[in-house]
């Protein structure tokens, strides 16, 4: 039956002799037993053995691919098994067809896979070299000078190109500097301070749950804060969760530091510093790095959260945006949406939280490079880069948008677009607004003029 | 799409209640062990009925850390509803109830409705506040109140759609004043009867008009 069935080329003819649909579904199955489309990952010299007729010139057409792919997907042509009746002639030939142009489009996938591959191995290669060779003029040029030579234009441009990974955190840390004279040994002091409270906060609450008071649970707090936030730090990563390489180390550095500035304390975003330090510098020197990185008149604005001085930095931002971005700058304020939304994220977080962890790399070299005046020049290279996906959203996309930004955004994209932004506004630069602005706090308390505040 | 009314919320309470994770059970359906510490604030959107109407909630996910009070409480502004999110498993987020009430009471307007949560309910065995606390509190304070689980989406629904269901009866009891966008809900592009009333009412541009 089967065999008359395949002998009928037409669908109508197939209706006409099993009008049944189960039969008619059966008879498909069979039809398509017969063309039996194996899908294997095999190496090539098991290949020559295992094959059907078919395969050796397969193989051997593989064989001259200009590159190997790793595996092979291969698709093997079978005969109807013996209990059923054979193909007609017809039907071979077209199965014949139908087989060699599903391997035609499979080696096309193949060589097109294997080209993207290569390309991408030697933009790869391309960007290894550019580091290595950059390695060598940051350690055997530049580094050994360091002060004669960090402000010349040619270092500058290395500079914004990317810091090689192997000397980023030395570059950092030089950069950053150590104003507060804090030494490795200090660190040391503080640690075994903080170590001290741990022990004798865990004893406390154990014995007495709720009589100890709230003053000693909020005095500890904040250490004990820290440990809830440090699995909540880049969970993705798994390096800083309990039982990871890093876990121990990043809840030391911001412990010593509860201890150094207890008028400050841990504050959330904190957790995102010191773990991208310790990603790049020795513990020792990470902690004097965040501690003197957050000694710097903005990140000790924000993390004090001296609400006021905050308005200031979003104000001056905005002063910014608008010279920029002014069709964006008003989309913005049509919609209400204010620069606090997204910048807190961005800022206490130094955008370690919201930028890939390589792009936020970047972003960190030019912030040591150019201070604060370049955190919020990246904002607006943000802003710039996704500025007319921005202009189509209203203000929950906008602001969903921004509190999430994509996952797959290039490091040279943002910096493009960076490069394209202008720190300059009425021939002013970032202090200049920035110090005018500081003035008006005196001067009018309450005509501020950030949106934020009107609230 | 267009929508009748939407309604701003507002998710307040200690930090590591499970916030952020409500939020995302609500918006996305999905459950995430090790969430992202909030940083400031977060946003999320969706669309509910209510009484065949379809209700735009624009929803606010504030950082939890007492350092952000000052930043958070700008927020409240122009929130109709506020989920108050404590976690059953540790009672200092339960004693810290008070705080947060006061502040928000004092930073909102006066018709906002408010939610209680009891977080981590599906974590019976380390539960350190009873059921019975909680209701007390809620019914003291005159609160809605409900005990969820976001890990298990137990109520999580629930919360966020009884609030807005409290927020449109008061609309019906001529409670809100809906012209009025200081309260946090904004009328939709589409709505029969009170489009030339809008138009007159705080100057400024209307959200409401945009899609969702």
């Amino acid at each position: 039956m089967v065999h008359t069935c395949t002998q009928s080329p037409r669908d109508g003819d197939l209706f006409r002799a099993f009008p049944s649909t189960n039969f008619f579904s059966h008879v498909l199955k069979l039809m398509n037993n017969t063309l039996c489309v194996c899908v294997c990952v095999c190496e090539e010299d098991d290949l020559d053995e295992s094959s059907g007729p078919q395969l050796p010139s397969a193989a051997g057409r593989r064989k001259n691919l200009e590159f190997e792919p790793l595996s092979t997907t291969a698709l093997i042509l079978e005969d109807r098994p013996a209990n059923l009746p054979a193909k007609s002639l017809e039907e071979t030939q077209r199965h014949k067809m139908e087989y060699d142009e599903m391997v035609a489009g499979a080696k096309r996938r193949e060589m097109k896979e294997a080209q993207r591959k290569k390309r991408q191995m030697k933009e790869r290669h391309r960007q290894e070299d550019i580091i290595s060779n950059a390695m060598v003029v940051w350690n055997n040029e530049i580094l050994p000078h360091w002060d004669n030579v960090k402000g010349t234009r040619r270092v500058r441009e290395l500079w914004w190109q990317g810091l090689p990974p192997s000397v980023r955190g030395r570059v950092w840390s030089l950069a950053i500097g150590n104003e507060l004279n804090i030494t490795p040994e200090l660190y040391e002091i503080f640690l075994s301070r903080a170590k001290e409270k741990w022990r004798s906060y865990s004893e406390t609450s154990s014995v007495n749950d709720s009589e100890s008071g709230a003053s000693l649970a909020d005095r500890e707090s904040s250490l004990d804060l820290i440990k809830l936030d440090i699995s909540r730090t880049f969970p993705s990563l798994f390096i800083f969760q309990k039982g990871g390489p890093y876990h121990d180390l990043l809840h030391s550095v911001l412990g010593a530091y509860t201890c150094y500035r207890p008028d400050i304390g841990y504050v959330q975003g904190m957790s995102f510093i010191a773990a991208v330090l310790i990603l790049n510098l020795e513990e020792a020197e990470a902690f004097i790095t965040f501690a003197n990185l957050l000694n710097k008149p903005c990140q000790m604005a924000f993390f004090r959260v001296d609400h006021e001085l905050m308005l200031k930095y979003f104000a001056a931002f905005e002063v910014f945006f608008e010279e920029n971005l002014p069709r964006l700058f008003s989309h913005f304020q049509t919609n209400n949406l204010t620069p606090d939304l997204y910048l807190i994220d961005w800022i206490f977080t130094l955008y370690s939280k919201s930028l890939p962890l390589d792009v936020a790399c970047r972003v960190w070299d030019v912030f040591c490079r150019d201070g604060e005046e370049s955190l919020f020049r990246t904002g607006l290279g943000i802003l710039r880069l996704f500025e007319e996906v921005l202009l189509q959203m209203d203000f929950i996309h906008i602001a969903q948008f921004l509190t999430r930004l994509p996952e797959d955004l290039q490091a040279h994209t943002l910096f493009t677009a960076m490069a394209n932004t202008h720190m300059i506004s009425r021939s002013r630069r970032w202090a200049q607004v920035f110090s005018a602005l500081m003035k008006d706090v005196n001067k009018e308390m309450d005509k501020n003029s950030s949106p934020a505040l009107r609230s | 799409m267009a929508y009748a009314y939407l309604f701003k919320y507002i998710i307040i309470g200690d930090t590591g209640v499970g916030k952020s994770c409500l939020l995302l059970q609500f918006t996305d359906k999905r459950f995430q062990p090790v969430h992202d510490l909030t940083i400031g604030v977060e946003f999320g959107a969706r669309m509910i009925t209510i009484d065949g109407k379809q209700i735009k909630l624009q929803i606010w996910d504030t950082a939890g850390q007492e350092s952000f009070r000052s930043i958070t409480r700008s927020y409240y502004r122009g929130a109709a509803g506020a989920l108050l999110v404590y976690d059953i498993t540790r009672r200092d987020t339960f004693n810290h109830l008070t705080t947060w009430l006061e502040d928000a009471r004092q930073h909102s307007n006066s018709n906002m409705v408010i939610m209680l949560i009891g977080n981590k309910s599906d974590l019976e065995s380390r539960r350190e506040v009873k059921k019975e606390e909680g209701e007390a509190f809620a019914r003291e304070h005159g609160l809605i109140f409900m005990e969820t689980s976001a890990k298990t989406a137990s109520n999580v629904e629930e919360a966020f759609i009884n609030t807005a269901k409290e927020i449109y009866e008061k609309i019906q009891e001529g409670v809100f004043d809906i012209n009025n966008e200081a309260n946090g809900i904004k009328i939709g592009p589409q709505h029969p009867t009170t489009n030339s009333t809008l138009s007159g009412s705080q100057g400024g541009q209307h959200a409401g008009g945009g899609c969702c």
